[in-house]
């Protein structure tokens, strides 16, 4: 009795782990499908699918948005929210003459308190080496991959638009 | 077998099988019941880690500091289910008292104990070092940055006290507190998994905000605590207040060993089994916070109980001091020393000393047949021979052989038996020939019991013939 106990109890963890397994692998293939279409080669769809942009978590730094004014002299720019597993991540690029003069995070990974505290550190990081090398071609922040990345994608999206 | 259907029934075997019931079938719909409860417990544990999976998981591993990271929250989720059914089985519900008996239960319960403890110290260690590598600093300075995260501080302290739980039950420590003191500090497991759980909701993303998972989790919870508000306060409280138990006289049975009778309403709806125990607890205000587990020693009657207790440590002896019109709460009745726990055909009882009482009632709530058992009592000197007189009169009844065996334990051959029974040869399957096909029922001191145990397994008997109640004071 004790050893179909045990053989039933293992085909049961095996099947358990396989569905949620299973799942999560979906789970990824859509956010990777998603995370596809709004990167920098096809950003025009992606702001088409995500138009507004996403409230700003509590924790994330994020000034009043000002309204998007198309043109390659200067303006505001919002990027595409790029999702990830650990939330999604959107940014708004300021031009002033053709110079990126500061970038906003709107929206940060905030998938629990640990995602949350890593993107404040990042973020910062993120946005000084942008405003001294003056492009999204920056080195990701160690610890913060899955931030570094959707923060680089967002913001050349940003910059597409501004013609930069 | 359509045929069949116009000839009348044959009356007699058919009645031959009501009063018979078929202990073989009884017994493997209650293993079957076990192996849900055992599949449930497996697929728990599996089902915590799939809870990390679901949530894209199993793409974790890509870097060794998100390997140790995925490790440790593994460890976390399957160590906090483990706790959750720890507490499930110490909640004495029903179901599984009645399939697999508290005592096997508890012993499951204390199993996972240090297993959990080192899964979720595993959880702490691996994640300190996971976010330490990914950062770029060391495992230590880590927790400065982790206690910043909300909700992490409360993490921290539920961890310690289920460190202090866990060492205050080892068994070496656990000697050194009275049961009572030693309960006080096992209640701040409550404590410790409650804390715990804000961190589990907030800090991982894993049980974020709205997700099937985060439903899973908080079900776990309410299954756990519901399981112990239910069977561990509420139901005792509510049986206790309908039944309004009270001592209602104190009779000596022998130098030290009393009787203590019960009166109280609706007693028979109790629906205890002959051979469970209680645990009962005395209001006076010198007995009121030690709890006695003891067993009935007979049948209740609709207004009388009665229990029979031997008098030695503080708790026992101040109990046979209290005044007849003391309430009584209890809680109970708990145990699978009964008639319900048969599996063979035949029944064998090796009884010692104050071990005696719940066999008493086990043998009079018994539905035996005529030479169906076989009671062999055991006593050190004759002074210890409570209760004997009535088994007597319950073997006539039941048409049951008793055997009585008396002195001290033997130095050679089966040590659970007197020296000159030893000497001239005695064995278990010479007082029970049928040995194999029957049901031992062995209540008596540990040391002496484990001993008949010991002997009955070298006879072949199967664990689920194998019936016990230690009697430990």
């Amino acid at each position: 009795m004790r050893t179909r106990a045990t053989l039933s109890g293992i085909f049961a963890s095996v099947a358990i782990l396989v569905v949620g397994w299973q799942a999560g692998s979906a789970a990824i293939t859509a956010v990777h499908s998603s995370s596809g279409t709004t990167g920098p080669t096809s950003a025009s769809t992606a702001r088409a699918a995500s138009p507004a942009p996403t409230p700003a978590a509590p924790a994330a730094p994020a000034p009043p948005v000002a309204p998007a004014a198309p043109g390659a002299s200067g303006g505001s720019f919002t990027g595409s929210s790029v999702s990830t597993r650990y939330g999604s991540v959107q940014v708004q690029v300021v031009v002033a003459n053709g110079k990126i003069t500061d970038v906003m995070a709107l929206h940060l990974t905030d998938a629990g308190g640990r995602s949350v505290q890593i993107s404040n550190s990042a973020a910062p990081v993120l946005r000084s080496e942008v405003l001294s090398s003056q492009s999204a071609r920056v080195s990701t922040v160690g610890g913060a991959t899955y931030t570094s990345d959707a923060y680089l994608t967002s913001l050349q999206s940003a910059l597409d638009q501004a013609g930069l | 077998m359509a045929a069949n259907t116009t000839t009348p029934r044959p009356v007699f075997p058919g009645r031959l099988r009501e009063a018979a019931p078929d202990r073989r079938r009884q017994y493997r719909r209650r293993a079957r019941i076990a192996d849900i409860l055992v599949t449930s417990l497996w697929g728990s544990g599996a089902a915590a880690a799939a809870l990390f999976l679901a949530t894209g998981g199993a793409a974790k591993f890509g870097t060794v500091a998100d390997a140790v990271t995925s490790t440790g929250i593994i460890a976390g989720l399957i160590g906090t289910d483990f706790i959750l059914v720890m507490i499930v089985l110490a909640a004495r519900i029903p179901v599984i008292d009645r399939t697999v008996g508290h005592d096997r239960a508890i012993a499951v319960h204390r199993a996972l104990g240090k297993p959990a403890l080192y899964l979720l110290l595993g959880h702490a260690l691996l994640l300190l070092t996971g976010y330490g590598l990914s950062s770029g600093i060391n495992p230590l300075a880590e927790i400065g940055p982790l206690l910043a995260i909300p909700d992490m501080p409360l993490a921290f302290i539920g961890l310690g006290l289920l460190i202090v739980v866990v060492i205050t039950s080892l068994v070496a420590v656990r000697r050194r507190f009275s049961y009572e003191g030693w309960h006080l500090v096992h209640l701040l497991s409550y404590c410790a998994v409650l804390v715990a759980v804000p961190h589990q909701l907030s800090v991982g993303g894993i049980l974020s905000n709205g997700s099937i998972e985060r439903v899973y989790w908080i079900a776990l919870y309410v299954l756990a605590f519901g399981s112990i508000a239910t069977y561990r306060f509420i139901e005792p409280i509510v049986s206790t207040l309908r039944h309004g138990m009270r001592v209602d006289r104190i009779e000596n049975v022998a130098s030290g060993v009393v009787s203590i009778h019960f009166s109280g309403r609706n007693l028979r709806s109790l629906e205890s089994a002959g051979g469970q125990f209680f645990v009962w607890r005395f209001w006076t205000g010198r007995t009121w916070w030690h709890s006695h587990p003891i067993s009935l020693s007979s049948v209740p009657t609709g207004s009388a109980a009665r229990i029979t207790v031997r008098d030695l440590g503080s708790g026992s002896g101040a109990i046979s001091e209290v005044r007849p019109g003391t309430r009584v709460s209890f809680e109970g009745p708990y145990g699978m020393f009964t008639d319900a726990g048969r599996t063979a055909p035949k029944l064998a009882i090796v009884v010692a000393g104050i071990g005696i009482t719940p066999v008493r009632a086990f043998l009079e709530d018994s539905r035996v047949q005529p030479g169906e058992t076989t009671i062999l009592l055991r006593a050190s000197t004759m002074e210890e021979t409570y209760l004997w007189d009535e088994i007597a009169d319950l073997a006539r009844k039941k048409g049951a052989s008793l055997y009585k065996m008396v002195g001290k334990r033997a130095l050679s051959g089966p040590g659970w038996m007197p020296q000159a029974d030893a000497s001239r040869g005695v064995t278990l399957q010479s007082i029970f020939p049928d040995l194999r096909d029957s049901d031992l029922y062995i209540c008596g001191p540990t040391a002496w019991l484990d001993l008949v145990e010991t002997d009955a397994r070298r006879a072949g008997m199967a664990e689920h013939q194998l019936h016990t109640e230690r009697f430990d004071w």
